[in-house]
């Protein structure tokens, strides 16, 4: 368990700085310019060198802040998602602990973060920081709902909460060839849960500065972020797992696909990032009420039919 | 004709001076002079020709303050100046009732000349600094380091 | 200063005077209800630096630098607006070739400040990868214009009289060079932006403003021809030798966001149609006038100017009392009266279409605070 968790620790240092690279990478040559080239070879080591900036630099706290929420706030957000990796089933002999709630375990953490988020919008005292605590907060919640329903369409048809179980139940076809509906549904809810363009009202530049982390600085600033490219990787793991088939694969060991699944999840994320405007926020909140929700019940009913036929 | 037809609804109004423009060495077709009263009325005829405000221009002279409202229209083009004499302590009629547009344009001869409007809404400074006190183009002023 | 919400409902909340997105140093004052707007009042005259006041002591050829800072955006049309004027006082003509070099750079010049907006406008939505497209695009434009006249923003180029520097061969080949570029971007623009779904939801039905606000106003430019009348100086009141080209005036329907948008996009197109029919029937001859006086000193009267810019009307309301320095000289700038529409159709917005719509505006603040 510890070994497992010191592992996590690192995996998830080394991901996030991987991450922040193929970010600038992909956006950069997704609008025809090259991206950092300057430290190391094609600004690989451009993330290091952004930590250690990031490090030096002051740590301001606001007179007028709530303190122990405004300091608690970065925490609160990283830990659940460090915590989510427990279940994560890396290959087939890799995961640290396979419990048979797994699911509700990663599902759990993940409504953590909208705590946080609230604390730090509130306890910033700033006016854009409350505003973009709140949009966070209804958008969270709103999209969680559709995310649980598509989720549950294949536990269904599994009949275990377990992640290995599910991944080991996709051996013949992977769910996403049965389920086609519930894969781009739960990319939209999963794009809309980590607070990624074209949903990322609570941090849009232009109308609000920058929203509920707008009173942070360095190294704190650097944990919401860090907290944000983990989340990412661990919805785009439930994404692989539920859908793609885990580290199930041909030639090359399990922990190869898994991870070359998870990524190619997360450059999708990243398209849709550099490529669609940003949603009204209005028309974020309808669009999960009104048509992601039927939507998605639709699914799980239908698939709930055939199950029992 | 556009021009004809303003001449004739300004008629009745009696003003000072209504008559035809150069457009080749000014640019105006119609060029007319006012009384400060007889401004909104002048500013609802043109409204109600369809012509709307171009621009609303302050002169300082020794003894008087000149407002020149310019109208001009959309279809067809007809642009019309319209010069009016304000004495330096008078207050100068509102037309931010008939031109919503006119409201920015007041506030600003405001804040540069001084030139108080009655009954504007809202008649503070637009571009200087809420707490200035001078006119910065009157032709007496002297900027000086001390204004900063 | 707006007075607080006394019930307690509303709150203030100040949009600027500092922006992540560029629109220059611009405050609206919101008062809110929640997310809706319940009033918006724009402060301006961040950027007064005293245009007016400067005209005042400087001699017609010495305030003539002037013109290119006041909208940076399309520098060239206000520099024409300033010498046709003048040259209108003193009775110059301008020689045929030179005025075609002028429409030439002025036409290009309206198409880099579309390209900024463009992009500019879909960075305000969200978008950042179109931002970076329109940027390539202008870049092959700024180059053309930096090769003949020396400056990529602010220029200065036209003089009284005529054009100081003459076009060659290398700049009409990379002209058309650039118009074929720019027309087969117009397809990319189409499918990345305009049939985009979420753009489209974010500009449809936002912002409308009636033919009878536009008069009332006292709008002009892509404003008004967003809600469909088709007015542009530039037929209307034709002045240097447009009316030998043949172009059209798009126009909107409704008179909302997506229309302006579309209104901005379509003139690109035309302003494309102005440059290649001026580089086919460009005369040859002189491009400055024979005997342009050395002491610039009008006689006493007056002119006003008025000059398509991108933005809308640019008239240059010049007073002479026929001395070298003129007595008064008014810019009378289209974004100033285009903004002080805004109070009037941001009630019961969000504050996400606020943004969408002064965006849609099109403003240069430092034109409007001179």
């Amino acid at each position: 368990m510890i070994v497992g968790l010191i592992a996590v620790i690192g995996l998830v240092s080394v991901n996030a700085l991987f991450l922040i690279w193929m970010e600038r990478k992909v956006s950069a040559h997704m609008q025809l310019r090259p991206g950092p080239m300057e430290v190391g070879w094609h600004g690989a080591i451009q993330t290091i060198a952004d930590a250690l900036k990031l490090m030096g630099k002051e740590l301001i706290t606001p007179r007028d802040v709530d303190r122990p929420v405004f300091l608690l706030a970065p925490i609160v957000v990283f830990l659940p998602v460090l915590l989510s990796f427990l279940v994560i089933p890396f290959s087939q002999t890799l995961i640290i602990r396979d419990m048979n709630v797994g699911v509700l375990l990663i599902l759990a953490f993940a409504s953590l973060t909208v705590l946080a988020i609230l604390m730090a919008g509130w306890a910033s005292n700033n006016k854009y920081s409350v505003f973009g605590s709140i949009r966070s907060v209804a958008q969270n919640v709103a999209y969680e709902i559709p995310l649980l329903i598509t989720l549950m369409s294949i536990i269904i048809m599994v009949g275990s909460f377990s992640l290995a179980d599910i991944v080991n139940a996709q051996s013949k076809y992977w769910f996403v060839l049965v389920q086609p509906v519930a894969f781009i549904l739960y990319i939209t809810c999963a794009t809309a849960e980590t607070n990624r363009a074209p949903f990322d009202l609570p941090e849009a530049e232009s109308e609000l500065v920058a929203g509920f982390h707008t009173e942070y600085t360095g190294m704190r600033f650097a944990l919401f972020f860090l907290a944000e490219y983990t989340n990412m990787f661990i919805v785009a793991a439930i994404a692989t797992v539920f859908f793609l088939g885990g580290w199930q694969g041909p030639f090359l060991p399990g922990i190869a696909w898994f991870l070359l699944k998870v990524y190619f999840v997360i450059f999708l994320i990243m398209w849709f990032r550099w490529t669609f405007p940003r949603v009204r926020f209005d028309q974020l909140i309808t669009f999960a009420w009104k048509i992601l929700i039927p939507l998605a019940f639709a699914n799980l009913i239908i698939t709930a039919f055939i199950m029992k036929l | 004709m556009l021009r004809d037809n303003i001449h004739k609804a300004l008629a009745p109004l009696n003003l000072e001076q209504v008559e035809s423009g150069d457009y080749a060495k000014t640019g105006y077709h119609l060029e007319i002079t006012a009384a400060p009263e007889q401004i909104p009325e002048v500013a609802k005829t043109m409204l109600s020709l369809g012509c709307f405000l171009e621009s609303l221009t302050g002169l300082h002279y020794p003894e008087h303050f000149t407002l020149v409202y310019h109208f001009n229209n959309f279809g067809e083009l007809c642009r019309t100046a319209v010069h009016v004499k304000v004495p330096l302590d008078q207050e100068a009629p509102t037309i931010s009732h008939i031109y919503p547009g006119a409201n920015w344009y007041e506030r600003e001869a405001y804040d540069l000349y001084g030139v108080r409007f009655t009954d504007h809404p809202d008649l503070r400074r637009i571009l200087l600094p809420f707490e200035a006190d001078f006119h910065p183009l009157l032709k007496k002023f002297e900027a000086s380091s001390a204004d900063a | 200063m707006l007075e607080r919400g006394i019930e307690e409902k509303t709150y203030v909340l100040n949009l600027g005077p500092q922006h992540p997105s560029t629109h220059g140093v611009l405050r609206v004052e919101l008062e809110m209800e929640g997310e809706f707007i319940t009033k918006a009042d724009p402060d301006i005259g961040y950027g007064h630096r005293g245009h007016e006041h400067m005209a005042e002591n400087r001699t017609y050829p010495q305030f003539l630098p002037n013109m290119g800072r006041v909208d940076y955006l399309h520098a060239l049309a206000y520099n024409q607006g300033y010498c046709m004027a003048v040259e209108k006082l003193i009775g110059l003509e301008v020689p045929e070739r030179g005025e075609f070099v002028r429409v030439i750079t002025a036409e290009l010049n309206r198409i880099t400040s579309h390209l900024l907006w463009v992009g500019a406008y879909l960075l305000d939505l969200g978008a950042f990868t179109p931002f970076l497209y329109c940027f390539d695009d202008r870049e092959n434009a700024l180059d053309l214009l930096d090769y003949l006249t020396g400056s990529r923003l602010t220029y200065c180029f036209y003089r009284f009289g005529g054009v100081p520097v003459d076009i060659d061969d290398d700049f009409t080949e990379g002209c058309r060079k650039f118009i074929q570029r720019l027309r087969s971007r117009w397809v990319d623009y189409d499918n990345l932006v305009t049939k985009n779904v979420i753009f489209i939801h974010r500009t449809r039905d936002v912002g409308l403003i009636t033919q009878e606000q536009c008069i009332r106003y006292g709008l002009t430019g892509p404003m008004v021809r967003g809600s469909g009348l088709p007015f542009d100086i530039r037929r209307s009141e034709p002045y240097s030798v447009y009316p030998r080209f043949d172009f059209e005036i798009p126009i909107g329907e409704r008179g909302d966001v997506m229309d302006r948008y579309l209104v901005r996009l379509r003139e690109m197109e035309q302003s494309l149609r102005i440059i290649e029919q001026a580089l086919d029937k460009i005369p040859n001859g002189p491009i400055m006038a024979e005997k342009v006086p050395k002491r610039i000193k009008p006689a006493a009267g007056e002119v006003y100017m008025a000059v398509e810019s991108a933005r809308g009307e640019f008239g240059c309301y010049i007073v002479s009392e026929g001395n070298p320095k003129p007595y008064r000289i008014k810019l009378r700038v289209p974004s100033f009266g285009n903004l002080s529409i805004l109070p009037e159709i941001a009630v019961d917005t969000l504050v996400a279409d606020l943004v969408a719509i002064l965006g849609s505006i099109d403003v240069v603040v430092p034109e409007i605070d001179r």
